[in-house]
């Protein structure tokens, strides 16, 4: 089965056939890719417990275009925010777009977290072959899946939007796929 | 057909575009002219890259951020249309 794309980029017309088990099929492997990725990366740190973010925040961060904004976080409770937040935000994150449950939201921090580590990993060294990484390439699965909003696709979020408050609340359909 | 609304123009063209010309026009200028990665491996950053990192990082920031506005907009000022797909 397949689907016509009738629109236009940059000024010109653009018309394609795009076949629609393969698009539901790639939507739900880069969910569970880019979803492990993260909930893996938390579950580590539960695992590790406890997780000092101090190196990274206040030690790898110092030297980047991201200082500014990064070290604000690199001592007392703010410090003890990001030191819980980062495991549980990822945790969440990754459950989220396994499982296709808040999709969008799940999605939107997820590119959100992987903007820091892009810069301070990449300013730091890990763009010594180049600016394109796994935290790019990362970030950028992010922001397509919650573009395209790929949690009803053997997701949670297909019986989330058809309940009451969904239907009710139009808005709330941004943060589920 | 459907196309790019105004709001969808600003985030596509002018985020995204940053975002490729940090990444990738400024590359290209990078291997054309022959310069260095940017930083080492050990996190140095190269003086001798043609467009200095910061400046690099910063479009790239910028365009991330134009993205991130654009998300924020949409989900305050509009709201979605009903989706067609069918539930089974």
């Amino acid at each position: 089965m397949a689907t016509n794309v009738d629109t236009s980029l940059l000024g010109r017309d653009v018309s394609f056939t795009v076949s629609e088990p393969w698009l539901a099929y790639w939507l739900v492997v880069m969910r569970l890719a880019v979803g492990w990725w993260f909930l893996h990366a938390g579950l580590d740190k539960f695992l590790a417990w406890p997780f000092d973010a101090s190196w990274f925040v206040g030690g790898a961060a110092a030297s980047t275009t991201l200082a500014p904004v990064v070290t604000a976080f690199s001592g007392g409770a703010a410090l003890a925010f990001v030191n819980v937040m980062v495991p549980v935000g990822q945790t969440l994150i990754g459950l989220g777009v396994v499982v296709g449950a808040l999709t969008r939201l799940a999605s939107f921090f997820g590119a959100f977290l992987m903007a820091f580590f892009y810069f301070i990993n990449g300013e730091t060294g890990g763009w010594a072959h180049g600016l394109v990484t796994g935290e790019l390439l990362g970030l950028l699965v992010f922001a397509m899946i919650a573009t395209l909003g790929a949690g009803r696709v053997l997701g949670i979020d297909a019986i989330l939007a058809r309940t009451a408050l969904f239907e009710n609340h139009p808005k709330l359909r941004y943060v589920i796929g | 057909m459907t196309e790019f609304d105004t709001a969808d123009m600003v985030a596509a063209y002018l985020g995204g575009g940053l975002v490729v010309l940090g990444v990738v026009g400024i590359g290209l200028l990078e291997i054309a002219a022959g310069s260095p990665h940017p930083v080492s491996g050990e996190g140095q950053i190269v003086h001798e890259a043609l467009v200095p990192l910061g400046i690099r990082s910063s479009l790239i920031i910028l365009g991330l951020l134009v993205w991130a506005a654009y998300a924020m907009y949409k989900v305050a000022a509009t709201t979605p249309a009903t989706g067609s797909a069918r539930p089974r």
